[in-house]
């Protein structure tokens, strides 16, 4: 890629003579001063009220409140949200390759010394903390996907740029896939579908992705089982598909889904109080740190308090989408793209899914669950979000 | 777009090798748009999602949350104790440890389901097939802890109490088991209690019983369900997803003991009856009739039916029905078992009809005077033989060539007086119809007696309609089998061929005879009681009166002889039991039996003819208060095994030893 030219500069407004780039060589003190404050308010909102809510959800856990390790792991992600601001996303573009390279890598030393938990491998232990480095791929993979597209902005409107994005992005789904961890290869679809939609494929084609895709979908959770061809394990579609009949069995496949329903409903408008949480603290609602934490927060702080984290939610979703729109380059707008829509996927997956309106996938509750790697990628994202956005075109 | 775009001011048109300054498109901007309000829609949805769930349908769900973390235990009522006469326990409750099953915290995946089933079942020694059928029947209930063995063993609680987290789903619980404390005694009267089956679950769910109660399944617990069972309590209990308690058990309903029966029966004279059983088939033995095996004898107050003993041999312990060992509960459940037992289960006392022999005489006698075929002291011939169309009886006493009357008939129980008789019934007129089967069903032969405990067997009195049907008619002309010939009536007159009473029967009708011509309805219960501070002033909550006796219709004149004829039987030095009785200082009157039947026998490839020891009776003479029947199987001539078995129920009652001479006898 050659160093741009301005040609922005003729423009005769006197406000415009730095134009769209105005960020490029903006000092510290000036990339602090344009900080999205909403969002970042949001952030720090939604860090702070999660620590709430896990600290309630877990402190009658046997293993006792996870309040001090998350408050750390926040410190963390909010230390790495912070300096991403200061680094020109452009820098990211300049070594898409590596992080390519790096993802896959990654991807691939779990899967050969992963850590196999509950049937899955996708940790890897590194002493005092076990990195999952499929929660920093969705980061990496956004990123390295904005740059493909933006150095191929010119022939995106080509159905052969999108194909050789797909299949690029196929790796780390595939390897994300056989860990297995279908929540998170999901994710990647989604942050995948939102950058060819923001990088500009023509809807013609994305029409003809997207039917593939659902093509697809229905062979593997419905037609090919039906003729004897198992791509997933049968509980995994059963999980997957269980949320269009919940009481087929419920002491077994959909248990999780009738019991976090109920969860929920229990903790009607005011909810329950920590001690009243009995679905909570009895255990009736499993992974209550971590993939139903939104069901055990409904249950004891009510409508009222699952609204309040679904408002912070919104809030991020839409300053993520104004610093799709404020970008300084389509690079930058894909990443905001990316970031932002995958945000919005995994909400809704995960809230969905307590409450029996979208499939059972084990995917973190942004700023909430218990986990380090998903806190901390989250907060570099958002970090990453302020840097497009601090480097964009001003207005005012 | 408040900036222009740059293009528009371009005096030049661009350098291709330029790359285009970015700015955003009318493109991107509608595609965020598109996103912003599938962003939007997203959180609508799941905002009112949340709205329906926990506003509009929070209360629903707290119940069921509720349901979920709270178990109503059931906690069992003590059952009633069950009383002999004079309030001496018969069955009383003992608490016990049983395990108990709970479904829904059972491991969810089958095989490691079934391999906790088969290590249940070994400790527990119920089959695994028993365990799953019994999960599949509460699966509509799977809150209801299964009892899958009662009353366990000191080793096994220790196993399991060592082994909990081995057994997810399975408990201890302590329970009330029935316990019996002079063991077999009178078990067939006292019957057993188990846990409810499906089709009784069927019949009864009306009336409250539910699936997994436990309830009287033969008997007076059978009988007497409803007073006995009281009524369960109930307690709550928080458990956490694994099924582990979380709070102290909290009581909710106090369970309701259910209430004492007592029964007529007097427990030292049951005691009696029984030993008087075995000592009859004993006597028998050493009297050469190695085949006797079995018996029953019946106890009753002539005045209003009320039972005093019932005993039935073999007999069985009711306590295997609560361990519930397999190996000991086969001669009761397994019919081939059974068999080679000799149906221990089987209450011979009113379940089995036996030919009564001549214990049927007064029968016989009774409806001969009544239809005026002979007066009481109408003289016949008692001969050695009695020949009619060809076809000869013998007299049991080859010797005997007199002319003899009614009272000493039945005392030295002549066959041939009787065979005339019989004869004689079978030559009334059609228009009097069948006048002896008449008479015997008016004396309450071939039908149940109405005794409060069951089973019961009818018996058999035979009639040429019924022998017709029996030996598949109508028509009934033409066909040897269904004709009704002399000869059958002549031995009808001395209880043989097809007819079979009952020793309840055959008592009840001795009791007719001591009371003048009532018929009484057995029954073995007094009153049902509501135990109080002080044992000897229970509440009495409802007395069973003995139902009135109904006048047979019977003539008092012919009771009189029939009577003489009986006490002569005892006391005369030609009467078949007064070797027994004669020196007994309670005056008794009383009538032997020896009753041929074909009996099959193992190792016998054919049926042996075979003598049922019969003796019934009454005393004193004068005022009966007890009348006493019993019965020998294969015991051989009535006065040798069944007399000196009844004697004893008599020494029992009165308090007075007999003497025994030997004189061998019908």
């Amino acid at each position: 890629m050659t160093e741009l030219v301005h040609v922005e500069a003729v423009d005769g407004r006197a406000r415009g003579l730095r134009g769209g780039r105005a960020g490029d060589r903006a000092g510290p003190l000036e990339l602090v001063r344009r900080v999205d404050l909403l969002l970042l308010g949001a952030v720090l909102g939604a860090v702070a009220y999660g620590l709430y809510a896990i600290d309630g959800i877990t402190k009658l856990d046997p293993g006792g409140s996870a309040l001090g390790r998350q408050a750390l792991y926040a410190a963390v992600g909010l230390v790495l949200m912070a300096a991403a601001v200061f680094v020109d996303p452009r820098l990211y573009r300049r070594f898409a390759g590596v992080i390519y390279v790096g993802l896959l890598a990654g991807m691939g030393l779990v899967l050969a010394t992963g850590a196999v938990t509950r049937g899955s491998r996708r940790w890897i232990d590194v002493g005092f903390f076990r990195f999952q480095p499929s929660e920093f791929g969705k980061l990496l993979i956004a990123l390295f996907l904005a740059a493909f597209l933006a150095d191929r902005a010119k022939r995106v409107h080509e159905l052969r740029v999108a194909i050789q994005a797909i299949l690029l992005a196929a790796g780390p789904v595939l390897l994300v896939f056989v860990q297995p961890d279908i929540g998170t290869a999901l994710v990647y679809g989604a942050v995948l579908a939102a950058a060819l939609f923001v990088a500009g494929v023509r809807w013609a084609h994305l029409a003809a992705i997207g039917a593939v895709a659902l093509l697809a979908t229905l062979a593997v959770l419905w037609w090919l089982p039906a003729s004897g061809v198992n791509v997933l394990k049968p509980y995994q579609a059963q999980r997957l598909t269980g949320v269009f009949h919940p009481s087929a069995d419920p002491q077994g496949a959909t248990y999780n889904v009738n019991q976090s329903i109920t969860t929920v409903g229990a903790g009607g408008f005011r909810g329950r109080g920590i001690q009243g949480a009995t679905q909570t603290r009895l255990d009736y609602i499993p992974e209550h740190g971590t993939d139903f934490a939104f069901a055990s927060l409904a249950e004891q702080r009510g409508f009222v308090g699952a609204s309040l984290l679904l408002l912070l939610y919104l809030l991020v979703v839409w300053r993520g989408l104004r610093a799709v729109t404020g970008a300084g380059d389509l690079f930058g707008a894909i990443v905001a793209g990316g970031i932002s829509f995958a945000f919005l996927f995994q909400v809704y997956v995960n809230v969905g899914m307590t409450i029996g309106i979208a499939p059972i996938t084990g995917i973190p509750l942004p700023f909430v669950s218990v986990g380090g790697s998903s806190m901390i990628a989250n907060l570099a994202a958002m970090g990453i979000l302020q840097a497009v956005h601090v480097r964009g075109r001003r207005r005012r | 777009m408040r900036e222009p775009g740059p293009r528009a001011r371009r005096f030049l048109p661009g350098d291709p090798r330029v790359e285009e300054p970015y700015r955003l498109t009318p493109q991107l901007a509608l595609r965020v748009a598109i996103l912003g309000f599938l962003a939007l829609g997203v959180f609508a949805v799941l905002f009112l999602r949340l709205w329906a769930l926990q506003v509009l349908s929070g209360d629903k769900y707290l119940e069921q949350a509720n349901s979920n973390r709270v178990r109503t235990l059931p906690i069992d009522a003590p059952r009633g104790l069950i009383l002999d006469r004079n309030g001496r326990a018969l069955v009383r409750n003992t608490l016990g440890t049983s395990i108990e099953l709970w479904p829904v915290d059972m491991p969810k995946n089958p095989s490691v389901r079934l391999r906790e089933l088969r290590r249940l079942s070994t400790v527990t020694s119920v089959p695994v097939a028993e365990l799953q059928r019994r999960i599949r029947e509460f699966r509509r209930d799977p809150l209801t802890p299964i009892v899958i063995r009662r009353g366990i063993h000191e080793d096994q609680i220790s196993y399991m109490e060592e082994h909990q987290l081995d057994f997810p789903g399975v408990q201890l619980a302590t329970s009330y088991l029935r316990t019996y404390p002079h063991q077999s005694l009178a078990a067939h009267l006292l019957g057993y209690v188990g846990e409810i089956t499906q089709a009784q679950l069927r019949a009864k769910r009306k009336q409250g019983y539910e699936l997994g109660d436990v309830i009287g399944q033969a008997g007076v617990e059978a009988t007497y369900d409803r007073y006995l069972r009281g009524r369960d309590g109930s307690a709550q209990l928080t458990v956490d997803a694994r099924g582990r308690p979380t709070s102290a058990v909290e009581p909710k309903v106090t369970p309701r003991p259910g209430n004492t029966i007592r029964l007529t029966i007097d427990l030292r004279l049951q005691q009696a009856a029984e030993r008087a059983l075995r000592y009859g088939i004993q006597v028998a033995h050493v009297n050469g009739q190695w085949a006797a095996d079995g018996g029953a004898i019946v106890a009753l107050d002539p005045r209003d039916g009320s039972v005093l003993a019932l005993a039935s041999y073999p007999t069985y312990k009711p306590s295997i029905y609560v361990s519930r060992d397999p190996k000991k509960l086969a001669p009761l459940e397994d019919a081939a078992v059974a068999e080679r037992e000799n149906f221990p289960g089987l209450d011979r006392a009113i379940d089995v009809g036996y030919p009564p022999g001549s214990t049927w005489k007064p029968v016989t006698a009774l409806a001969a005077m009544q239809e005026h075929l002979i007066g009481p002291y109408t003289s016949l011939l008692c001969s050695p033989t009695f020949t009619v169309n060809g076809q000869t009886f013998d007299n049991w006493d080859p010797s005997t060539y007199q002319w003899i009357d009614l009272p000493t008939a039945i005392a030295e129980s002549c066959d041939t007086y009787f065979y005339q008789v019989g004869y004689d019934f079978y030559g009334l007129p059609p228009s009097r119809g069948h006048a002896l089967q008449l008479w015997a069903s008016r004396f309450g032969f071939g039908a149940k007696t109405g005794i409060d405990v069951g089973p019961e067997a009818t018996g058999l009195v035979p009639t040429p309609e019924w022998r017709c049907v029996h030996y598949g008619g109508p028509p009934c002309s033409g066909y040897i089998d269904r004709i009704w010939k002399p000869g059958y009536s002549v031995q009808m007159a001395i209880g043989q061929g097809d007819l079979t009473v009952t020793p309840l029967q055959m008592a009840r009708f001795y009791a007719m005879i001591a009371n003048g011509g009532q018929l009484v309805t057995p029954h073995v219960v007094a009153d049902v009681e509501q135990p109080t501070n002080d044992p000897r002033t229970p509440t009495i909550l409802q007395r069973f009166a003995a139902q009135p006796p109904a006048p047979s219709g019977v003539d008092a004149a012919a009771l009189q002889v029939v009577r003489q004829g009986l006490f002569e039987a005892t006391h005369s030095t030609f009467g078949t039991s007064s070797g027994v009785f004669g020196a007994f200082p309670v005056p008794i009157a009383g009538k032997t039996g020896t009753a041929e039947k074909l009996v099959t026998r193992p190792g016998y490839p054919n049926p042996l003819e075979l003598n049922q020891s019969w003796w019934c009776g009454y005393g004193p003479t004068d005022t009966p208060t007890i009348v006493v029947c019993a019965v020998i199987e294969n015991g051989g001539h009535g006065g040798t095994a069944a007399a000196p078995a009844a004697l004893k129920v008599f020494e029992a009652y009165f308090h007075k030893h007999g003497q025994t001479t030997s004189h061998i006898s019908d």
